[in-house]
């Protein structure tokens, strides 16, 4: 187990600076995820903490030591990628002892660790096929494999699954999240996909054009976003966002198509605004406060129902847990609580504390 | 498939069997005729129309050509020349190709740029200039002078550069570097296994580059044990006459190692070349 920490971290690739200054910590055996949408500079950070690019400027720390210069092979770090990276003219005991034999261990001591890991995995009937022979998943398994089987400080996952179908998808991510539990070493995972990050991580760094938007726990960031790229990053469907406008002391936030809100908490605002509801916090039952919206179309899983509307000329995503039966074009009425309310300042998308 | 369209494409198929065996007779019939040469008098030779399969077979040309000149010598040293060229440019060209395509500077783009541009100067603009150098070294009539010439392939970088950009992702040589291995432990260990294919291609198109050469031996081969066979062969054909029989049983005879190295080479050589995107 190891610490992170990462210091005041640029990146440049010519006059294209990606990364303008991130920082964060690690704790020791923490699993992390780095989640942003493509070229926010996620896989950058990995990328640099393995020793595969040159930091511009700032730090890189392991076990409180500036790892900057260190090459690669002597970080003791261990990536798994997203094309799984296995040496294709190499069977799956020799592309998981692979770093071993580097390391100039006995062939029994690597042909036991390899056993050893491969049994864990559940691959231990696989050590003498070439990873062609292998199906998606048991490529992944074989790449996780040759990752753990030397022990490393600190395990880079850079979008492992995404390559997977969805229902193996789900059964990777439970493995992989079991795995750390039982191995406990430090472990940074990059994803665009928001599920796979709160799901599986500890801690969840959203990141956006080469900053960090905000550092936490997943149900903080679902709970409490800092403003509203996180509130819209953070949870599936994404999270509805009205405009509305208010007047110092009324306290009555107007939405566009006529409708209001009263919010007496927030009656010293006035200006612009964003109000937020997640799809999953509207209601059918009728309560105080409720906004009126068109019903477009309506999609049925089963479990749930999702339903497209449309309030003024605002989209809005409504899920309900139970059945709903309403044809589309009807207008209905749906409740929320205050409480789950997110108030966001409409120019620059701060969040304004409940 | 409906009766009709089964028989339209069988049509097709026994028209273009046809036309492929009438090309494979004219690709064939030179070499028959030659191998046929070998075995006939001299009478038989100028005899029109020529025939195919000799009326009085004799191995006597075959004798007086191994009797009378250093036939096996020839093949030796051309030999010699072949596999030596051969190994000299698969190491070159798989060195500078891996090179050229995985580590992207721009001094390595220019020094690309001026490998591609050495395939435009034809070799005889500047094989005098070579002449005197390799004179200058002392290295004239022997294989090292031959050699000379005959170590980098600009064609053999590119072959192996764009295959390398084809399979070589660049997560393996990083997986690689993570997992603790040095520069050349990657490319011998990593990156040679996997271009085995364009490898053995360029082997082909490198031996038989050095084997059928003749303008460079013959400037730089004067003494006649130094000859390689192109330069023997020509031999044969001094300035009135050619001794047709006794050339035809020599190039026959030394035909059978160029055979022998593409029917062992020949499934790599149609793969790497196959894989190279060339066929596109």
């Amino acid at each position: 187990m190891s610490s992170v920490e990462i210091r005041n971290l640029r990146k440049s690739f010519g006059p294209t600076e990606v990364l303008h200054g991130v920082s964060f910590t690690i704790p020791d055996g923490a699993f992390v995820a780095l989640v942003g949408p493509s070229g926010c500079g996620k896989s950058t950070i990995l990328r640099l903490l393995a020793g595969l690019e040159e930091v511009s400027a700032g730090e890189l720390l392991i076990d409180d030591r500036v790892i900057n210069d260190v090459e690669a092979k002597n970080r003791d770090i261990a990536m798994v990628f997203q094309n799984y990276a296995l040496y294709p003219h190499m069977t799956v005991a020799e592309n998981m002892g692979f770093s071993l034999r580097l390391m100039k261990r006995s062939k029994t001591d690597i042909r036991a660790a390899v056993k050893n890991v491969a049994e864990v995995l559940g691959i231990g009937e696989l050590l003498d096929r070439l990873p062609k022979q292998l199906s998606g998943g048991q490529r992944q398994r074989v790449a996780m494999g040759r990752a753990i089987v030397r022990q490393p400080k600190v395990f880079l996952f850079d979008e492992p699954l995404s390559n997977l179908d969805a229902k193996l998808r789900v059964q990777m991510r439970a493995e992989l999240k079991a795995l750390h539990s039982r191995l406990q070493t430090t472990t940074i995972y990059v994803t665009h996909d928001q599920i796979e990050a709160m799901t599986m991580a500890d801690i969840v760094v959203v990141m956006r054009d080469g900053l960090i938007e905000q550092i936490g726990r997943p149900l903080d960031l679902y709970d409490d976003p800092k403003n509203s790229f996180v509130a819209g990053f953070i949870g599936s469907p994404a999270m509805n966002f009205l405009p509305v406008t208010t007047e110092a002391g009324s306290a009555t936030f107007s939405f566009g198509d006529g409708q209001s809100l009263s919010l007496a908490k927030f009656k010293h605002l006035q200006g612009e605004f964003l109000i937020g509801i997640r799809p999953e916090h509207f209601q059918q039952q009728k309560t105080r406060n409720g906004l009126s919206v068109t019903i477009e179309s309506i999609e049925q899983t089963g479990a749930e129902t999702l339903l497209q509307c449309q309030s003024g000329d605002q989209k809005v995503v409504i899920v309900l847990h139970d059945r709903f039966a309403a044809s589309p074009g009807e207008e209905y009425r749906f409740g929320f609580e205050l409480a789950d309310l997110h108030l966001f300042e409409a120019e620059s998308g701060k969040a304004i504390s409940r | 498939m409906t009766v009709s369209s089964n028989t339209r494409s069988r049509r097709k198929n026994l028209l273009l069997d046809m036309m492929l065996f009438v090309i494979c007779v004219l690709l064939l019939l030179p070499l028959l005729l030659l191998i046929a040469n070998g075995f006939k008098t001299p009478q038989e030779i100028l005899v029109w129309p020529p025939t195919i399969l000799p009326k009085d077979p004799t191995l006597e040309n075959f004798q007086r050509v191994f009797s009378e000149t250093p036939l096996f010598r020839w093949i030796f040293n051309s030999l010699s020349f072949a596999l030596l060229s051969m190994i000299a440019i698969v190491i070159t060209s798989t060195l500078a190709g891996y090179v050229v395509a995985k580590f992207q500077f721009w001094t390595i783009n220019v020094i690309f740029t001026l490998f591609l541009a050495t395939a435009i100067i034809p070799f005889e603009v500047y094989m005098i200039p070579l002449y005197f150098q390799v004179k200058a070294l002392g290295a004239l009539n022997s294989i090292g002078g031959l050699l000379i010439g005959y170590l980098v392939m600009s064609f053999g970088i590119f072959l192996i550069r764009q295959n390398v950009i084809a399979t070589v992702p660049d997560e393996l040589i990083e997986a690689a570097r993570i997992d603790g291995a040095g520069e050349f432990w990657i490319f011998w260990h990593i990156v040679v296994p996997l271009l085995k294919g364009p490898i053995a291609a360029l082997s082909v198109l490198a031996f038989f580059q050095a084997w059928t050469t003749f303008a460079w031996p013959i400037v730089v081969l004067t003494r006649k044990t130094a000859f390689t066979i192109e330069v023997g062969l020509a031999n044969f054909q001094s300035a009135y006459t050619v001794d047709l029989a006794l050339l035809s049983a020599a190039s026959a005879a030394v035909m059978v190692p160029s055979v022998l190295v593409f029917v062992l080479l020949r499934r790599s050589f149609v793969e790497g070349i196959a894989a190279s995107g060339m066929k596109e």
